[in-house]
C-alpha cells in the first residue's frame, strides 16, 4: 500500500510534466495543424537556461526559473517569426512545417550539446527530505513539480476558456479564415500560441531537469508526451492531459511493482493495446473540435 | 460633397488566383444607407468579390476606397474601419456556443457593455439565437446557423455588412424571413448592405440596385426593379424564358 501511493504521487508528478509537453504540442496542432518538432529543443533549452542561471549567474531557483521562461519564450516566438511564418505566408504545405520544425530542433540541441558538452548534469538544486505522511515518503521535488504543473495548466485553461483572447486562439483552431473575417488577427494569435508553448517547454524543462538529469537530449521525452496525446485523443487538450497522465502513473507503477528496465516496454504495449480498443485515442473526436 | 461620394467605390478592380483571372476590371459602388445586390452565376467571382472588400484576398490592380480613404491592407483593419462579411456557407465556429459564436463576432470591440447592448439587438432581431445561446453552434438548424452568421457579423456593429449568399441552402419560407430581416436592417437601423447571391429573384427584389457580374466582369447594371424585368437576366438568371 504504502509503495502504491509513493508510486502513485511520483506517476502524477511525472504525468504533469507529461502533460505540459502533451498540452503544448496539441496547441500548436490545433492551430496550426502541423507537429512541432523544436519543442523537443525548446525543453533542453529550457532546461539548460535554468541551469547557467543558477551555476553561472548566480541565480536564485525562482529567478533562474524566470530567466529560463523568458529566453525560452523568445526562442519559441523567434522560430514562430523566422522559420514558421514566412513559410504559412507562402502557403507552403504542413510537412515542410513539420521539416522546419526539425531542423530548428537539430540545431537547437547541437549547439546546446556544443555549448555544454553530452554529459549528464544534475540539476542545482538542494534535494528537500521527503515528508513522512504515516510511513509513506512523498518527495517534495515530486509535489512542486505536481502542483506547479497543474498551476500553469490551470492557468492556461481560464486564459483559453474565460479570456477574450482565448477566444481568438479557439476560433482560429477551428476555422483560421473565418476568424480573420472576425478580425483576429492572425499574426498575433501566432505569437500568443507560440509563447504560450515557450513556457510550456520551459517549466517542463526544468522539471524534468530536477526529477532526472539536464542533459542535450533530454527533449526526447516529449515523444512521450506525444504517444500520451494520440491516446488521450489528437488535437485535444483535456485529451492530451489524460493521455499523459495515463503514462505517468503506468510507468511508475511498472517501475515500481515489475521492473524499471521494463517501464518503457509494459508502457508502450499498455498505450497499444489502448489504442486497438479506442482507435481514435480515448476522448478522440472525429472532427471539428480541437482544444 | 461628402454627401455625393459612394461609402465604398471600386474601380477598374483585377483578382487574379495565380495565373487564373478571377475578376476583370470591376467597378461598381455603394451609397451610404443602400442595399446593393450582385447576382451572378457558379464561379462568376462573388465571393472572390467579397473577400476582396474585406481584405482576405489580394487584388493585382484597381481601387477600393471606402469612406474616402483608401481600402486596409489587412482583415482586422478592415473590420476595424466598419465593413464585416457573412461569408458563404455559413462558416460557424460549431464547436463553440451561440454566445461564443457571437462574441467572436465582436473580437474588434472592447466595450463589454456596448458589446452586451449589440448582443440584445442581435437578440430581438433574432429571438431563436436567444433561445438557443448555450447550445453549439454546429447543433443549430441551418436557418438558424444563418441568423447566427448574419447575428456574428453584426457583433462587430458594421458601416457596411456584406453578405455572401445569404440563401444558400435555405428552405423558401426560411430564406423569405432572412430577406426580410434584411430589409429591417436597412430601413429600421440605416445599415448599408452588399449582398451576392445566385436567387437573383430575391436579392433583385429587396435592393435599390444591382450589378450582374459574369465571369469575372460586370456586364450590366441598374436599379433592381429594372434587372428584374430585363429579358436577359430573365432569362439568364430568373429561369423565365420568353
Ligand atoms: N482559392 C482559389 N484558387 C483558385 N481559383 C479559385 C479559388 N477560389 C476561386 N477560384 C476561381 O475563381 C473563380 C470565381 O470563384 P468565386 O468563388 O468567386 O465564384 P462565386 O461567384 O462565388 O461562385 P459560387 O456561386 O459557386 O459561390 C472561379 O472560377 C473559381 O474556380
Ligand atoms: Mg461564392
Amino acid at each position: 500500500m504504502e509503495l502504491f501511493i509513493q508510486q502513485l504521487v511520483s506517476g502524477i508528478s511525472i504525468g504533469a510534466i507529461y502533460s505540459l509537453l502533451a498540452v503544448g504540442y496539441a496547441l500548436v496542432y490545433s492551430v496550426y495543424n502541423f507537429t512541432n518538432w523544436a519543442f523537443d529543443g525548446f525543453m533542453a533549452f529550457g532546461a539548460f537556461m535554468a541551469f547557467t542561471g543558477i551555476t553561472s549567474l548566480f541565480m536564485p531557483f525562482w529567478l533562474a526559473a524566470l530567466f529560463s521562461i523568458i529566453l525560452t519564450v523568445i526562442l519559441s516566438v523567434g522560430t514562430e517569426k523566422l522559420a514558421y511564418s514566412p513559410l504559412r505566408a507562402r502557403k507552403a504545405p504542413r510537412l515542410f512545417m513539420m521539416i522546419s520544425a526539425m531542423g530548428v530542433n537539430l540545431a537547437t540541441v547541437n549547439i546546446i550539446n556544443l555549448i555544454y558538452g553530452g554529459v549528464f548534469r544534475k540539476f542545482p538544486i538542494d534535494t528537500l527530505q521527503p515528508i513522512f505522511i504515516k510511513g509513506v515518503s512523498i518527495g517534495r521535488m515530486d509535489l512542486m513539480a505536481g502542483g506547479i504543473s497543474f498551476g500553469v495548466l490551470a492557468l492556461l485553461w481560464v486564459f483559453l476558456y474565460r479570456t477574450k483572447w482565448g477566444l481568438g486562439i479557439r476560433a482560429s483552431s477551428i476555422d483560421i479564415m473565418t476568424a480573420s473575417l472576425m478580425g483576429i488577427n492572425n499574426n498575433a494569435v501566432a505569437i500568443v500560441v507560440f509563447a504560450v508553448t515557450g513556457v510550456l517547454s520551459s517549466v517542463a524543462g526544468v522539471f524534468y531537469g530536477i526529477k532526472y538529469a539536464v542533459f542535450p537530449m533530454m527533449g526526447i521525452v516529449t515523444i512521450k508526451a506525444m504517444i500520451a496525446s494520440i491516446v488521450g485523443g489528437l488535437g485535444s487538450l483535456p485529451a492530451a492531459i489524460l493521455g499523459s497522465m495515463i503514462l505517468g502513473i503506468l510507468e511508475t507503477m511498472v517501475s515500481g511493482y515489475i521492473s524499471s528496465t521494463y517501464r518503457d516496454l509494459f508502457s508502450f504495449l499498455f498505450l497499444i493495446i489502448i489504442l486497438l480498443f479506442f482507435p481514435n485515442g480515448l476522448m478522440g473526436k472525429s472532427s471539428g473540435e480541437k482544444l | 460633397m461628402t454627401e455625393k461620394m459612394p461609402m465604398l467605390d471600386i474601380q477598374d478592380l483585377s483578382v487574379y488566383y495565380g495565373g487564373i483571372c478571377a475578376l476583370n476590371q470591376v467597378s461598381l459602388h455603394v451609397n451610404e444607407g443602400e442595399i446593393v445586390s450582385v447576382i451572378g452565376a457558379n464561379g462568376a467571382g462573388k465571393s472572390t468579390l467579397m473577400k476582396t472588400i474585406v481584405a482576405v484576398k489580394s487584388f493585382t490592380s484597381g481601387k477600393i476606397m471606402f469612406q474616402g480613404q483608401p481600402l486596409k491592407k489587412e482583415a482586422h483593419d478592415v473590420i476595424k474601419d466598419g465593413i464585416t462579411l457573412s461569408p458563404e456557407g455559413r462558416r460557424i465556429f460549431s464547436p463553440l456556443s451561440v454566445r461564443e459564436n457571437l462574441m467572436a463576432g465582436a473580437y474588434t470591440r472592447n466595450d463589454r457593455h456596448e458589446i452586451e447592448a449589440t448582443m440584445e439587438e442581435v437578440f430581438t432581431l433574432f429571438p431563436r439565437l436567444k433561445e438557443r445561446i448555450n447550445q453549439r453552434g454546429g447543433t443549430l438548424s441551418g436557418g438558424e446557423q444563418q441568423m447566427l452568421a448574419v447575428g456574428r457579423a453584426l457583433m462587430s456593429k458594421p458601416k457596411m455588412l456584406m453578405l455572401d449568399e445569404p440563401s444558400l441552402g435555405l428552405a423558401p419560407i426560411v430564406i423569405n424571413l432572412m430577406f426580410e430581416t434584411i430589409v429591417r436592417l436597412n430601413k429600421e437601423m440605416g445599415l448599408t448592405i452588399l449582398l451576392v447571391e445566385q436567387n437573383a429573384s430575391i436579392a433583385l427584389s429587396v435592393c435599390q440596385r444591382a450589378y450582374v457580374l459574369k465571369t469575372g466582369t460586370i456586364n450590366m447594371e441598374g436599379t433592381g426593379q429594372e434587372l428584374l424585368h430585363d429579358k436577359r437576366v430573365m432569362e439568364s438568371y430568373l429561369g423565365i424564358a420568353k
